[in-house]
């Protein structure tokens, strides 16, 4: 199974201990990774993609483009990265006139966009590539009596007709994805809330931390033991902008939280240590010592 | 002044010739203010954790009945999750409004701050995140690559192409 690795720009240069585990992770799954040259941001969907679209759909279509040349899919690890590439892979798939304007505009950088390959964020290559009946027999230390809360995030699920991944308003994917490690899916409330990183980073921060707190005081109202993302910037709100949170919003307690591969990895035998999260802010004991009774 | 604002509906924006292209579509005209956007409990808005929404005056209604959407800081809040436009029982696609707002006043020179940078970025050097010692110390603690500049120059000539690099020289000219 061989994908070509589309790191993105947040993760290697902001969590590289999510990048260096992940590969290790899907590597021992059997999930080959090819790093490709020339790479640039997916561009970002929010901001870049946003304000403007052709510029955006060029440069998106130029990393497609590079991939195109290895004869392989693509392989992501960001919800972001995922919605700019699949949006934009669908819409020149679809619209004859729009790729052959954005082919004029890659011209001059010796690539084109032929629409040969599919994009896949990695949530996918497991669930549906690889199976979760192969991920579980990876499974070697179950985190049993863990209870995780799962963030699937909004750029993954919509729009649901592109992204294809699962229920906009009722994900239960990335609970399954828990569930072959071990651990039980906390039901919690404001589940498809989105992290609050827009609103956090180009609006009202104290409206982020709002947001944030109802989010988190209903995951640990569910007597989650910790949070599971499958998207870097997810993470990082959870992880550096909880810290911010617990601050403000005199929270009195923490949430620790994981990428998905992270706790995948914890549950095929790597310690704490080695999935990099003395690098995280939100650490918590408690629940270190839970997660270690579980391994134990 | 608008039409619509004189029936009373929320979208209060002047139609331009070149709205078609901006995907301003009649059923943006037709938003009832049912609120299911924004204030199903599970369903709605994250923004609408601003203070400056409520029941009555909710972030789409803000976004959709501006005099000037594309002046309005409060777009870029949106996150383009499109629970908005699932939601919707009359098919309006706010996120798209939006998204053609956030294009509008990008052009105009209005982008939030953040998002100029994170573009003047992208457009400079490929990445929207600037690669620091930090980044580069711990990339090579955990034995992987260092990140390289291998896109700079197809992304600079895309953006020469598309007219962005001679928007953000604009953008900066006119600051100085």
């Amino acid at each position: 199974m061989r994908y070509a690795f589309f790191k993105g720009c947040f993760l290697p240069v902001r969590l590289p201990h999510i990048e260096k585990i992940s590969r290790n992770v899907l590597e021992e799954l059997g999930v080959r990774l090819y790093d490709v040259e020339g790479f640039s941001c997916c561009p970002e969907p929010v901001g870049f993609y946003s304000s403007d679209k052709l510029t955006g759909t060029a440069i998106a279509a130029r990393n497609i483009s590079l991939v195109e040349d290895e004869g392989i899919d693509l392989l992501t690890l960001c919800n972001g990265c995922t919605y700019t590439l699949k949006q934009v892979n669908s819409a020149l798939k679809e619209n004859d006139e729009l790729k052959t304007r954005v082919n004029e505009i890659l011209a001059d950088t010796d690539h084109q966009f032929k629409g040969t390959i599919k994009i896949k964020h990695f949530a996918t290559v497991l669930v549906e590539d690889l199976g979760l009946e192969r991920v579980a027999k990876k499974v070697v230390n179950p985190i049993e009596g863990l209870k995780v809360a799962g963030h699937t995030g909004c750029h993954i699920v919509s729009p649901p007709e592109i992204m294809r991944f699962d229920d906009p308003f009722d994900p239960v994917v990335l609970d399954r994805m828990v569930e072959v490690l071990g651990a039980e899916p906390a039901d919690y409330e404001f589940k498809t809330l989105c992290c609050g990183w827009t609103l956090s980073n180009y609006g009202d921060r104290e409206a982020g931390y709002k947001l944030l707190g109802a989010k988190l005081g209903a995951m640990r109202d569910a007597g989650s033991d910790c949070i599971a993302t499958i998207c870097p910037q997810c993470f990082y709100q959870f992880d550096t902008g909880q810290a911010l949170a617990v601050r403000k919003l005199n929270l009195g307690f923490k949430l620790p939280v994981l990428f998905y591969l992270q706790l995948l990895a914890l549950s095929m035998g790597y310690s704490l240590e080695d999935i990099g999260y003395r690098r995280h802010r939100m650490r918590d004991p408690v629940f270190e010592l839970k997660l270690n009774e579980a391994l134990a | 002044m608008a039409f619509s604002s004189v029936i009373g509906l929320v979208i209060r924006v002047e139609y331009l010739s070149e709205d078609e292209s901006l995907s301003l579509k009649e059923a943006s005209e037709i938003c009832l203010k049912c609120a299911v956007c924004c204030v199903v409990k599970n369903h709605f808005c994250h923004v609408q954790f601003d203070g400056q929404f409520d029941a009555k005056n909710t972030y789409v209604y803000e976004c959709l009945g501006a005099e000037d959407p594309s002046k309005n800081p409060n777009i870029w809040m949106c996150v383009s999750c499109h629970k908005c436009e699932e939601v919707c029982p009359y098919e309006v696609s706010p996120v798209e409004f939006i998204e053609s707002m956030k294009a509008r006043a990008f052009e105009m020179g209005h982008a939030h701050p953040m998002i100029l940078g994170e573009v003047e970025n992208i457009a400079s050097s490929g990445y929207a995140f600037p690669l620091t010692a930090s980044s580069r110390r711990q990339r090579e603690q955990l034995g992987l690559e260092p990140l390289g500049y291998g896109a700079t120059e197809d992304v600079r000539t895309i953006s020469e192409k598309t007219g962005l690099a001679q928007r953000l020289l604009r953008y900066k000219e006119a600051k100085v």
